[in-house]
């Protein structure tokens, strides 16, 4: 079982361990492994970017996770805007033999996490120096200094409170977004007699002083343990038998104790089929959670990847006719500044807080807003390099796209689109079913194959009688929106993404010539 | 128009390009003005539509759409 001591993590054995404060660097040089969560779907999108921001190498995306290894500091690491959340990857190994014995299988998976107290404290260290203290408040600057003294106080007299067997468990619901059988676990609860072991360990005060902290901070140091298992690691133990054991067994070694709501250290542990990977969040708040968002709506980890898609170029007008709360506009304009966005929507509430929004973010001069509907927008024709939408479904919304609307919505796109532009849209699964009626398969000329209003895609209108239907299909699944219906629109990319609790499907259009024309 | 009636004159001079003072009024209306409330007027219809906090609503009725 190959350990990953820090002084592995360089790019050759011969450099300096990172653990001497003198060498570890501000701006890290220092190449590190890490890997990101993403939601199902995603996963591409994130290995391109990391690729493209931070220069990554030894990219390997699974199921809801990329992992990589970048020479970037913690600013640039939190640009990354395709990812749910960013760990230091400490351990990825493979997925841990199961036996039908809980006990041996326990006793595997502990000697997984828990290694001598050293080095933890390394990590620790390191992961100090490089991405700073998290503190307890998020919005903290990387760069204050950890005052271990003042902190502990202050710490013991909170978390003595808190250990009073509180009921409350701390969700990491972010975490479960999009990540498909996995079981989504609260982080592990302390039984009473551990309580006490805590209580004991966080009376000592330290008096640390700058140069050598650590050994004051084990004393008053605070963990947690997320644990997710899933597969068949996950038939025999529980998510919280793992944890429990790990959290104990790591307060035995180290002599830290549990914190559930503020930790200093939270460590991750995910155990499937595929791997087993241990790592250490480098952010508290996930990065999907924008601080230039106000409210959010379309998550906004999505709307960026949809952005992505449209290839916006410096000075393109970018249009959003069903805006929203604008996340869309707001992620596209952040990563792609040099452009000028328009969003319209219908109602006066989203708009409002759309304009909230934008205003929050600082994108004013950026993002142009319009009451206006999206069947008949007051644009010229041809006048959008690209239109980039999430069209409304689903019970959440209180207007539910009925698929009779669809054609008139995808009329006045491709009007206002100018020719060699693209259309990105989000559409749910039965929106994309609905449209299959719209569309014709491929190979098949009748003219007759969408009916008028009977069927069950119950679209209105009779296809145009032009007809090479171009359905494509991609990995992920098929094109539904044929050129045979919108005879300028090309399919050019379908992208099944999750939504949380619902899936849908990112389709991107290119216009290659005018509707009249085709 | 604008609310700064004294300051443009309602059509640009013949060799406006040179006039530095009404190009930075021009520029100051057209880039830095934010209308809050108001109304944009169509040039050839003459069809109103108000705007409300920053945002023109530009719906149609049912006869016009």
């Amino acid at each position: 079982r190959p350990a990953l001591p820090l002084r592995c993590r360089g790019a050759a054995p011969e450099k300096a361990p990172s653990r001497r404060p003198g060498l570890a660097k501000m701006s890290a040089a220092e190449p590190g492994r890490f890997f990101c969560t993403a939601g199902r779907g995603l996963e591409p999108f994130l290995a391109r970017e990391v690729r493209a921001r931070l220069g990554a190498t030894e990219v390997d995306c699974v199921s809801g996770k990329v992992f990589f290894r970048a020479a970037a500091g913690p600013g640039e690491l939190r640009k990354l805007r395709s990812a749910e959340r960013l760990f230091l990857l400490l351990k990825k190994q493979s997925p841990l033999p199961v036996s039908g014995n809980k006990g041996k299988m326990l006793h595997e998976i502990k000697s997984l996490v828990v290694e001598e107290p050293k080095y933890w404290l390394d990590i620790i260290s390191v992961w100090r120096k490089l991405y700073g203290h998290k503190g307890k408040e998020d919005n903290v600057s990387q760069e204050n200094p950890w005052a271990p003294k003042r902190k502990s106080e202050e710490e013991t007299n909170i978390a003595s409170k808190r250990q009073k067997m509180e009921q409350v468990r701390a969700v990491v619901s972010e975490e479960c977004q999009g990540e498909a059988g996995d079981r989504c676990v609260v982080p592990e609860r302390m039984s009473d007699q551990e309580c006490q072991i805590e209580s004991k360990n966080s009376e000592h005060t330290s008096k640390g002083s700058g140069e050598n902290p650590t050994a004051n901070e084990q004393l008053s140091f605070s963990f947690r343990v997320s644990c997710r298992c899933s597969g068949a690691i996950a038939k025999i133990l529980t998510s919280q038998e793992i944890g429990r054991a790990i959290g104990i067994a790591l307060m035995k070694q180290c002599g830290w104790r549990a914190d559930l709501r503020n930790p200093d250290l939270e460590i991750f542990v995910h155990l499937n089929d595929f791997h087993s990977v241990v790592g250490i969040p480098l952010f508290r708040l996930p990065l999907a959670n924008r601080e230039y968002i106000k409210t959010a709506g379309l998550r906004s980890t999505v709307a960026w990847a949809m952005a992505s898609l449209a290839e916006i170029s410096a000075g393109a007008l970018v249009l959003d006719p069903m805006c929203g709360l604008g996340t869309i506009l707001l992620e596209a304009a952040k990563e792609w500044p040099d452009a000028c966005y328009w969003g319209a929507d219908i109602s006066d509430s989203q708009l409002e807080s759309a304009d909230g929004n934008i205003r929050t973010a600082g994108l004013m001069d950026k993002i142009e807003l319009l009451k206006a509907s999206v069947k008949a927008l007051p644009l010229p024709s041809e006048s959008f390099d690209t239109v980039i939408s999430d069209i409304p479904f689903g019970k959440k919304f209180k207007i539910t796209t009925d698929a009779q609307l669809l054609p008139d919505i995808l009329r006045e796109m491709e009007r206002v689109l100018r020719v060699g532009g693209t259309i990105v849209l989000l559409l749910s699964q039965d929106l994309c079913k609905r449209m299959d009626g719209l569309t014709k398969c491929a190979g098949s000329d009748s003219p007759e194959a969408t009916a008028d209003g009977n069927s069950e895609a119950a679209p209105a209108k009779a296809p145009s009688v032009d007809g090479n239907s171009s359905s494509w299909a991609s990995g992920f699944g098929e094109s539904f929106l044929s050129s045979r219906r919108f005879g300028s629109l090309v399919p050019d990319g379908v992208f099944g993404v999750s939504l949380g609790k619902t899936d849908a499907f990112i389709h991107k259009y290119r216009k290659i010539s005018a509707a009249g024309n085709w | 128009k604008l609310g700064h009636p004294s300051e443009l004159p309602p059509e640009p001079a013949p060799n406006y390009e040179g006039d530095e003072e009404f190009l930075r009024r021009v520029h100051h209306v057209l880039l830095e003005v934010e209308v809050l409330e108001g109304a944009l007027q169509c040039p050839d219809s003459g069809r109103r539509f108000p705007i409300t906090k920053g945002v023109p609503n530009m719906l149609l009725s049912e006869d016009e759409a």
